[in-house]
């Protein structure tokens, strides 16, 4: 009963704070540039006003573009709770549910590479080509990001291989898996959120049929899509479910509106990259991570006598 | 449960197929459906209780007593050749049926149910002269299969492609029953772990075995003959006939000690197998032939299981990579469930449309929505997306892999390498598989072709049906094959390793169950809240207003992104007719990935050979005086060898 209501709480809670971060970062770019920026919960309002709206749809469409947007959510929505958030909240892991999250999200490209096929624009079906493509190159990054953590952790459940400090390759581990977090989000330099009619898109220009309703799904399981990647980062190198539960909260949330900081701050620093550097940047990404796994079995690897044993520094010792 | 009766009632009622075929559909029909049952009974028996039948005759075949034998490694297969068996030749009533094919109609009834026969005896056979006999009978009874269409010139130097490359594999597999046989002093088969000289004798099973498999670079004939032969032969053939090089595979990696290298070497081969497999597939424009290197990849990530049980093993720990191997296990039912399912899908358009060229194809969804649906099913399928059964396979392997990744002994490092492989893939297979459904069944029709096919028939529905049926059940149900998989892992593995083995299917399980119903429940709640609000209008494509079906992305434009990152082993062909003078007559384009391998490996070789074999010919000229000084020039060379020789 309590893991019920666990679990509840933890949907409620990344239904509810996923669409905050998009309006987070559009903050920090507004107060970079000098402007007032629109309101933080922007994008609560847009989608309120987008489920109360009729559906405008192509006339070539099956019904598989209104489950496409819907596939795609619930996909993202299951994939984020398979995260622990903080100490306690654990429900439904199990061994290997970190393949079922990396999966599940190919579950929503699936589906929005699906319905974005569905129109026959050209538009679309050159976003739907470039995300189904640089996924490839991301999934290695995530993949081999897994991998570190596994080796690191001995386990390959989330809350056991997300709890500890991320180890000696964590500053590896969390630039790699930045960079996928900004790629798989679309924003800069892989992508520019803010325009719609440019060529060089790829997540917007695969959602341009859509409309009311659908559109609201596809904006929400973006938002709880990045919400995923920055709680997934976080965890990655600080010891969150180490800490105790409030300490923990409070570090996750804390870890979140850094990593939030971050993304704005490079999306107004930085313009746009060329398209073709995009595989390049993803190939970087990968190689972060693997360099993160290559730290990490070095260290698993060595007999277990030669590591250092855990040191309690008590308050006044001074070091020899 | 003894099988024997079900097994004699199958052998009974396939034969009688075999002499019905060329007259009674309905006989044959009967027979073949009776044959299955009996097959797949005897094999569910074997699964469900572990323990395996063993049968010696009183008869001997060619001077050995015949001996056959059904483990739950073998009922496995068994039990996807009866269920593919049945299920294709069902649809290739209609698909192939007397009305459209009067002359070879009754050849491939004939011929199909001598295939079936002719696999089931293979997976039973246990004495090396006999497996070689039935080896070589299912591959022979394949051939008229896939040359079936022999009007078509292609169709039959696919044929041609697959009995050359069948017997090369055949060729080594003698030699390697031939030096077992000599090495042991019997033709018997059984469990040589102990026997450590017999291990440089797992390299010729790999080779022999993995041509009929496919494994790279050694499925040379496997695309023209998946893309050429009817698509219910394409079913089989790719469900079916190449899971028995897997077949081979598994069963001498679990009898034979092999050593570190050997498991090393087939896990390199098979992920390399995977990724430019499915990179292959996604650079295709025929709808088959896509599919057919789509069973590349597939193959290879069934053998990259079974190479981590064999890296297991050969470290002195099977237990590390039952995980592995069970996901392998399943990984050969759920591949041949759903490769059918789509090739039968494919082959239902082909029908309607008369062409496989994804370029002329497209918006079919409108017109077959029965095949639009289940083709769109058995794609999320294979691209291992949760909650369906290629997911629950490959999320087998990957634990396998990772425990043996996290053991750190010798050689594991593989496993991880093996991993990473293994995501590209997956990633690039859903690529693929976006690509070929958008392609083919969205959109708008870019040809009249497209614009007026029709649904296929019930003959035809009803066998997807009931494959999507049970890829559906593996997917949500997966404690369904627990019982099997842990009984067909436990006979591969010594009876002493396997104590206490249980796969870890209940929560994702679970997990699966409850991602059904939420996608249910969401789908249904969404299509509610939108009804009768729907308002239809032209794509709106940024404000263009005469949008065609030409504009729309074409399947090399899809995979352009990968034929280039590929581009070093795919060798694509590009025909570039620019406009280059001032009044330019015409302009053409066209780009296509031949079969590499193939084309610029095997042939430039076979040709190298032919050349030589024509200039040793200008030796046999019918000049006596020259083969008179041939005649003296050899007679000195022996006497120089001699005197040389004697002043020793």
């Amino acid at each position: 009963m309590t893991c019920l209501i666990e679990t509840l709480l933890r949907l409620a809670a990344w239904l509810v704070v996923a669409p905050l971060l998009p309006g987070i970062i559009n903050k920090v770019k507004a107060w970079v540039a000098g402007r007032k920026g629109p309101p933080v919960l922007q994008l609560y309002y847009d989608l309120a006003r987008l489920w109360r709206k009729g559906v405008v749809q192509s006339t070539l469409a099956s019904p598989g573009f209104i489950a496409g947007p819907v596939v795609g959510w619930i996909a993202l929505l299951a994939a984020a709770l398979l995260l622990p958030l903080g100490r306690h909240a654990v429900a439904p892991s199990f061994q290997g549910d970190v393949i079922l999250l990396v999966y599940l999200l190919a579950v929503a490209r699936f589906a929005t590479a699906w319905a974005a096929l569905e129109t026959g624009s050209a538009f679309e079906g050159m976003g739907a080509a470039r995300e189904v493509s640089f996924a490839v190159l991301a999934e290695a990054a995530v993949i081999t990001a897994v991998l570190a953590l596994a080796v690191q952790s001995d386990s390959l459940s989330l809350p056991a291989m997300l709890a500890p400090a991320g180890g000696t390759g964590a500053l590896l581990l969390a630039a790699g898996l930045f960079i996928v977090l900004l790629a798989e989000n679309c924003r800069v330099p892989f992508d520019d959120p803010n325009t719609h009619l440019e060529l060089t898109m790829i997540h917007e220009v695969m959602v341009l049929d859509h409309s009311g309703p659908p559109l609201a799904l596809i904006l929400h399981g973006a938002a709880i899509k990045l919400l995923l990647f920055s709680v997934l980062l976080v965890e990655a190198v600080l010891p969150v479910g180490d800490l105790p539960a409030l300490a923990g909260t409070g570090a996750l949330v804390a870890g979140v509106l850094v990593v939030m900081v971050g993304v704005g701050l490079t999306e107004s620093l930085l313009a746009r990259a060329a398209f073709r550097q995009v595989p390049l940047m993803l190939t970087t990404a990968f190689l972060l991570c693997l360099f993160a796994l290559l730290v990490a079995w070095r260290g698993a690897a060595s007999p277990l006598p030669e590591r250092p044993p855990p040191t309690v520094r008590l308050p006044g010792e001074t070091t020899s | 449960m003894n099988p024997a009766p079900f097994l004699l009632i199958a052998v009974v009622a396939l034969l009688l197929a075999f002499a019905l075929g060329g007259q009674s559909a309905r006989g044959w029909l009967a027979g073949l459906l009776t044959g299955g049952g009996g097959l797949a009974t005897a094999a569910l028996g074997v699964l469900l209780d572990g323990s395996p039948w063993d049968w010696h005759a009183r008869f001997a075949l060619g001077g050995e007593t015949v001996h056959l034998r059904l483990d739950a490694v073998s009922a496995m297969f068994l039990l996807l050749i009866a269920v593919i068996g049945a299920a294709g030749g069902v649809y290739s009533l209609t698909y192939w049926g007397n009305d459209e094919h009067p002359r070879s109609a009754g050849t491939g009834r004939r011929w199909w149910s001598a295939l079936v026969l002719c696999m089931a005896l293979v997976v039973n056979c246990t004495n090396g002269l006999h497996f070689l006999i039935a080896w070589e009978l299912f591959a022979l009874a394949a051939y008229p299969l896939v040359t079936l269409d022999r009007k078509n010139r292609e169709a039959r130097a696919a044929g041609w492609l697959y009995l050359a490359a069948s017997h090369a594999g055949t060729l080594v597999l003698f030699v390697f029953f031939g030096a077992l046989a000599a090495k042991t002093g019997s033709w018997e088969l059984g469990d040589l772990r102990s026997r450590p000289e017999v291990a440089p004798l797992f390299w010729l099973a790999m080779f022999g075995f993995g041509v009929k498999a496919g494994l790279f670079p050694l499925y040379i004939w496997l695309p023209s003959a998946h893309a050429n032969a009817p698509s219910h032969v394409s079913a089989i053939m790719s469900g079916v006939a190449i899971k028995m090089g897997i077949y081979g595979i598994v069963r001498f990696g679990g009898w034979l000690p092999v050593n570190t290298t050997q498991a090393l070497s087939l896990i390199g081969l098979a992920t390399l197998g995977t990724v430019l497999g499915i990179a292959f597939a996604h650079a295709q424009n025929d709808l088959k032939r896509l599919l057919a290197y789509c069973s590349v990849e597939n193959v290879g990530i069934i053998l990259i299981g079974v190479g981590a049980a064999l890296l297991g093993q050969a470290n002195g720990h099977p237990d590390w990579g039952r995980l592995a191997l069970a996901g392998a296990l399943l990984h050969v039912w759920n591949h041949g469930l759903f490769k059918s399912l789509l090739f039968l899908g494919s082959g239902s358009v082909l029908h309607a449309t008369g062409t496989r060229e994804m370029t002329q194809l497209g918006g079919l969804w409108r017109k077959m929505p029965w095949t639009a649906s289940l083709f769109a099913f058995g794609s999320a399928a294979i691209s291992a997306l949760p909650p369906l059964n290629g997911f629950v396979s490959e999320w087998l392997i990957y634990q396998g892999l990772f425990r043996l990744g996290l053991s750190h002994a010798a050689g594991t490092w593989a496993a991880l390498v093996a991993g990473i492989g293994l995501a590209v893939a997956g990633a690039l297979a859903l690529a693929c598989f976006v690509k070929l459904c958008g392609v083919v069944f969205l959109g708008a029709p870019r040809t009249p072709v497209a614009a007026h096919a029709h649904e296929c028939g019930t003959g035809m529905r009803r066998p997807m049906l009931v494959l999507a049926g049970v890829c559906l059940a593996v997917g949500l149900l997966p404690v369904l094959v627990r019982t099997p998989l842990e009984h067909a892992v436990a006979a591969w593995c010594l009876a002493g390793d396997a104590t206490a083995f249980a796969l870890p299917l209940a929560p994702l399980a679970r997990a699966h169950l409850a991602l059904g119903a939420a996608l249910v429940v969401g789908a249904i709640l969404l299509f509610r809240r939108i009804r009768g609000g729907v308002v239809r209008r032209l794509t709106w494509d940024c404000g263009y207003a005469a949008p065609a079906a030409r504009m729309q992305y074409t399947s090399g434009a899809l995979a352009g992104w990968t034929i280039s990152w590929f581009r070093w082993a795919l060798w694509p062909v590009k025909k570039w007719h620019r406009l280059d003078t001032t009044l330019p007559r015409d302009a053409a384009w066209e780009e296509r990935t031949p079969e590499t391998v193939l084309e610029r490996i095997v042939q430039p070789v076979a040709r190298a050979l032919c050349w030589l074999g024509v200039q040793t010919r200008r030796t046999q000229h019918g000049r006596l005086q020259l083969y008179i000084l041939y005649l003296v020039l050899g007679l000195l060379a022996l006497t120089f060898m001699a005197l040389g020789g004697g002043m020793k």
